[in-house]
């Protein structure tokens, strides 16, 4: 195995920009990564390896910010917190690479534990989108999923490419296969827009 | 595969998920107590940390004396990294609440970076002319209507665990985790 460390350059990037991005960036990398593990998909496992290197990245990047912005006994005091807080999201980012590890080294999860896993587990799911679905052309930001219903898209895979948590203006095409994560009563209507079944926003 | 074999995978799967919803318990409420400064929940998050090393290593030693097939055991190993991970995330977890047990209050760029996350944690007040007030989580059914899981009530100063029994008292403080779109929805439910 061979380590990879970004070149990095210091700019200053506010704290709570960093902090933001790397707390968000490790969340979504879990719910991919299972997502991964689950269906076996190695695509999506090495792009949540190139987004663990993104957070160590940021993570670096906060820490310089931290010890640049500390100027007495009181800062330090208080900024260790923060500086706690950051390393513990990037431990998490590390458990993602972890679990997307076990796909890239080709260890897999039974087939039978996937099976049983989408049955109990309600909190994630992955849809193809039918041609019929009236989510096709639709923009994430146009659909609103999140305030409609908690659902949350976190990744569109098209043709070969993964789009890893897609921007507002990103469109939904027929046969995209969608990652998301929400309530399980939200989960269950969003598959059935997605497959079609269902050809209303609203109830 | 017989039924039997069907049955313990199935019971292993459901201590797995056991393991993955406790961790990621876990990280909202320890966000929760850096967001409340609030030194029972880190304490919860704490009580939890020990709960989860005993949970894991019953997990393991499940996976272990269930007898599968050497060309199964590939797809165990998997399975038993997955729960390697998730006493990680908790392991996380515990770290972050350990901020808030240090006593000194937390920089306030943690609250904002919280706040500003697309996952989020919150609270809110139960007043008396709310609808929620005397009655029982399920029965308002808060997921469905704001999207925001109750993840603790904290009343007189102690925090409990939510089941969907659970009454809801005026005064209480509901602790949730969500999208940040839901929480004004839950504000108003709570304190019209």
């Amino acid at each position: 195995m061979h380590l990879r460390f970004e070149k990095i350059e210091y700019k200053p990037i506010p704290v709570r920009e960093l902090l933001l991005e790397i707390k968000n960036l490790s969340e979504l990398m879990i719910d991919l990564a299972y997502s991964a593990a689950l269906f076996n998909d190695k695509e999506l496992a090495e792009d949540i390896l190139e987004l663990e290197i993104r957070v160590d990245t940021l993570a670096y990047l906060l820490e310089l910010e931290i010890l640049v912005a500390a100027r007495d006994v009181e800062d330090a005091q208080a900024l260790t917190g923060v500086s706690q807080v950051a390393s513990a999201a990037d431990k998490i980012s590390d458990a993602a690479a972890d679990i997307a590890a076990i796909v890239t080294q080709n260890i897999g999860v039974h087939p039978i534990v996937s099976e049983i896993f989408e049955k109990v587990e309600e909190r994630l799911t992955r849809a193809k989108v039918s041609e019929t679905s009236i989510l096709v052309d639709k923009s994430i930001g146009e659909l609103d999923l999140v305030a409609r219903m908690g659902v949350d898209i976190i990744a569109i895979r098209r043709n070969k490419d993964w789009i890893i948590n897609p921007k507002e203006m990103e469109q939904i095409k027929g046969n995209d296969c969608l990652i998301a994560r929400g309530a399980s009563l939200g989960i269950k209507k969003f598959k059935e827009l997605s497959e079609g079944k269902k050809q209303k926003l609203e109830d | 595969m017989t039924q039997k074999q069907q049955t313990r995978f199935e019971e292993i799967v459901q201590r797995f998920v056991e393991l993955k919803d406790t961790s990621e318990l876990m990280m909202d409420l320890a966000y929760s107590s850096l967001l409340l400064n609030s030194k029972e929940l880190a304490e919860e998050v704490q009580k939890l940390e020990e709960y989860m090393d005993k949970a894991h290593t019953n997990f393991e030693l499940q996976v272990l004396s269930s007898k599968f097939k050497k060309e199964e055991a590939k797809g165990f190993l998997g399975l038993i990294r997955l729960g390697v991970v998730t006493e990680k995330i908790a392991d996380a977890a515990a770290e972050i609440a350990e901020v808030v047990l240090r006593g000194i209050e937390p920089h306030p760029v943690l609250k904002l970076a919280i706040k500003e996350a697309e996952e989020t944690v919150t609270y809110v007040h139960v007043t008396e002319n709310s609808p929620l007030a005397n009655k029982t989580l399920r029965e308002v059914g808060i997921p469905e209507e704001t999207g925001m899981w109750v993840l603790a009530i904290r009343r007189d100063g102690k925090c409990v665990r939510p089941k969907p029994e659970s009454k809801i008292e005026v005064g209480d403080v509901l602790i949730a985790s969500g999208y940040a779109e839901g929480e004004e929805d839950l504000k108003k439910l709570a304190s019209p």
